[in-house]
């Protein structure tokens, strides 16, 4: 065959340019090896098109849709997302942890698949931050005020051993401490949220735990955590 | 609101790659879920006027590159074992039948992850290797030898008259 198997492979790709296909077209047709490797490339392509051509004339499925058109729900708790979500959750496999905990500082224990529609965790280069609904919450809430029916309730706001403000939250889906790390909470120990109604009574040992390990002096009082969100919570 | 309607118009193609992605159709439309979530959500990050369908698809496979990491190589495996099954039990005559016959989800599953995404946006998706290395962030270099090296293992598979 007189031409590199990539030349044929950008010729069926379209990638050359007018005069060099020309000039493939030409040799193809005195060269029948040639002629075989373009032919095999361009069963493959067919085939693989043919494949998953189907996928996109597949009627979209309303859950993608709903996202998209009227989406009037600014303030909506989506309770089929939630349902979903805790679905997703209910099926999460342990063997995620290792590969999960090994990005993460402290460890992480909870089963949230990154892209998974839970807007309140996202991740970022391998790192759990928060996002939505509950980094707002870690941005703008005091602890000393907040609503009783808050989906996030922050519990204390401390300084790590880093000087990092951090601050323990409890949701209906997740529960942990978020430190501030630029301008995003980075999330550096969470687990499974209680549903409200088992909130109190069921307590937060581990987490509370998790807080005196990594807290450097006092929780900050409803004064000091004024000022630190005022500034942003930026570490001096 | 224009932007919605483009997402909308998108969303046909964006399951497909999904779906060469991810494989399994359940887990190929909560890639496209968590894909338009991050959009609405991140839409001030896309200039009007440059590319929506480059972007939705690089946010969409990013998403799915993080959720690889997070699981590691378990569910590749179980894929493989799929596949080979699969192609063991075929017949000759079958694998002769060649094109139409041939197990392409199998074949794609047996591709190393960076090697099946480059054959989803240039073969299937139809973008040029300038465009597919735009999205996946890598040298064009990177783009033409990965897609050769998939193209291979498929050839392969799929039992091309050779």
């Amino acid at each position: 065959m007189s031409v590199d198997r990539d030349i044929v492979a950008a010729f069926v790709d379209g990638e050359l340019d007018d005069l060099t296909a020309r000039r493939i077209e030409r040799e193809a047709a005195g060269d029948p090896a040639l002629a075989a490797e373009i032919a095999r490339h361009r069963a493959l392509k067919a085939q693989l098109t043919a494949h998953y051509a189907p996928i996109a004339d597949e009627a979209i499925p309303e859950r993608l849709r709903a996202l998209l058109v009227g989406a009037d729900n600014a303030d909506g708790v989506d309770t089929s997302l939630a349902d979903r979500r805790a679905a997703k959750r209910a099926r999460f496999e342990p063997l995620h942890w290792g590969a999960l905990a090994a990005s993460l500082v402290l460890g992480l224990t909870i089963g949230l698949r990154p892209w998974l529609p839970a807007a309140d965790v996202a991740s970022d280069k391998g790192v759990l931050v928060a996002s939505g609904s509950l980094a707002d919450a870690l941005d703008t809430r005091l602890a000393s005020n907040q609503p009783a029916d808050a989906a996030v309730r922050i519990g204390l706001s401390f300084r790590d051993g880093a000087g990092r403000y951090c601050r323990s939250f409890e949701s209906a889906t997740v529960d942990g401490i978020g430190c501030r790390e630029g301008d995003r909470w980075q999330l550096e120990r969470t687990q499974r949220g209680r549903a409200p109604t088992d909130y109190r009574q069921a307590g937060s040992g581990e987490l509370a735990a998790m807080v005196a390990t990594m807290m450097a002096g006092d929780p900050l009082d409803a004064d000091a955590e004024r000022v630190a969100r005022d500034s942003g919570w930026r570490a001096r | 609101m224009r932007f919605e309607e483009e997402l909308v118009a998108l969303l046909p193609r964006l399951r497909r790659f999904a779906r060469g992605l991810a494989r399994h159709p359940a887990d190929a439309d909560d890639l496209c879920q968590a894909a338009i979530e991050r959009a609405l959500k991140s839409r001030d990050q896309w200039y009007e006027g440059t590319r929506l369908d480059s972007w939705m698809y690089r946010i969409t496979r990013n998403l799915w590159i993080d959720e690889r990491r997070a699981v590691g190589r378990r569910g590749v495996h179980d894929a493989i074992d799929d596949a080979a099954t699969q192609v063991a039990g075929d017949g000759a005559a079958e694998v002769e039948a060649g094109a139409l016959r041939g197990d392409v989800d199998g074949a794609m599953a047996r591709l190393p992850d960076e090697q099946r995404e480059v054959v989803m946006l240039v073969l299937v998706e139809g973008y040029a290797y300038r465009e597919a290395a735009d999205i996946l962030d890598v040298p064009i270099g990177t783009v033409t030898s990965r897609l050769a090296r998939g193209r291979e293992t498929l050839m392969h598979y799929l039992g091309e008259a050779a």
